[in-house]
């Protein structure tokens, strides 16, 4: 491939790196195994970059590319130790100043997210990032009203993990 | 929902708070080897390929030859061997054909169905080898029993001293548990190789399936 090519991709990575990282946030736990997927997603998006015509924002086509790949491709290495320990993930957030009651209860929602399973995680992950239905519907191959269904299913079982 | 639009404020915040990869990184990182699923199924299709290929070509020397010629059945192993390359080669181009399909820019739904089906393609291969394998079996041994000339002696001394049925039962019986037993290997050596690999994706396949029920 040319390298005009993959100038432009490294530089618009670069500039949307925040919606891997993100993934990573939401799929793994511990800073070898953020690593270990952004790297494959990045693997992933530069294969499919010939693909890309530009006719749509380089975000939106990396959303589904990047979410494919945690949910469907990517195998988990065995090269990082997988820990559910909130702590070690935070590791590699730099820390912010939070007030200490709100720091406890965003930690305690990130612990109840972690318990979801992947597809799970993708509607929580597409709801935080503000998609509305339709990109959600799109993104996961499911319907609308389907796609609904299961976020108000997700709601009510976080609420039963935050409230046993 | 109160306490997911919590996480979403804290989401927003964390933004920034990534540690950020340089284009330096970027680079290096894209001359890395993928360790995607798609990529161990091709690689490990095509060493199935080759695998049941060598065993194909490593049965056809001379003396397994001679072997057919003297059973009478040179012709007919000569004709199942033109079809099943044709088979074989059928099979590689759906495979392939799958395998093209696979996109990450497809849906969720969408690629897991097409690694699905390019998964089904290699599995029907390998059964087809499983069930021609058996086949093969089948015939060389009632060949044998009708025109190798020590088989036929044992088989005459067996009906002379009244045992006939008997001795079909248990060649028949030996010849099952033979076959049985070599299917059931592989079928469990597959089961372990595939399970690992695609645990997590069907694990998401049902999932994905489950909302749309």
């Amino acid at each position: 491939m040319s390298q005009d090519l993959e100038q432009s991709f490294v530089k618009q990575l670069k500039e949307n790196q925040n919606i891997i990282h993100k993934i990573c946030r939401l799929y793994t736990s511990g800073e070898d195994a953020h690593k270990d997927l952004f790297q494959e997603i990045t693997i992933q998006l530069w294969k499919a970059y010939p693909k890309f015509r530009g006719d749509s924002k380089f975000s939106t086509w990396a959303y589904r590319v990047a979410l494919n790949t945690a949910i469907t491709l990517y195998r988990k290495s065995t090269r990082s130790i997988q820990t559910s320990n909130f702590d070690t993930a935070n590791v590699f957030i730099k820390q912010e100043e939070y007030n200490y009651e709100e720091e406890e209860q965003i930690k305690l929602m990130y612990q109840a997210v972690y318990q979801l399973n992947d597809i799970e995680k993708a509607l929580v992950f597409m709801y935080l990032e503000d998609k509305d239905y339709e990109e959600i519907s799109e993104t996961l191959g499911i319907s609308q009203v389907n796609a609904r269904v299961k976020m108000n299913r997700i709601k009510t079982k976080l609420k039963k993990i935050l409230n046993p | 929902m109160e306490e997911l639009d919590i996480l979403k404020k804290a989401w927003k915040k964390e933004e920034s708070s990534f540690e950020q990869v340089s284009e330096k990184q970027i680079y290096t990182m894209l001359h890395q080897k993928s360790s995607s699923i798609v990529k161990w199924i091709l690689i490990i299709s095509i060493l199935e390929f080759v695998f049941w290929n060598v065993i194909a070509f490593g049965m056809n020397d001379e003396k397994y030859q001679a072997k057919l010629e003297a059973y009478g059945i040179a012709q007919f192993m000569l004709i199942i061997n033109v079809i099943n390359y044709a088979v074989i080669v059928g099979f590689i181009y759906v495979f392939y054909k799958n395998y093209r399909a696979i996109s990450t820019l497809d849906s969720t739904n969408t690629l897991m169905t097409s690694i699905v089906k390019t998964r089904k393609t290699v599995q029907n291969y390998i059964w087809y080898n499983l069930i021609i394998i058996a086949v093969t079996i089948v015939i060389s041994i009632v060949m044998m029993f009708s025109h190798s000339p020590e088989m036929i002696s044992m088989m005459e001394k067996q009906v002379h001293d009244g045992h006939k049925t008997l001795f079909m039962f248990i060649c028949i019986g030996v010849s099952t548990l033979f076959i049985a037993g070599i299917i059931g290997l592989f079928w469990l050596f597959y089961r372990l190789l595939y399970g690992i690999l695609l645990k997590k994706l069907f694990a998401n396949y049902k999932e994905l399936k489950k909302i749309e029920l």
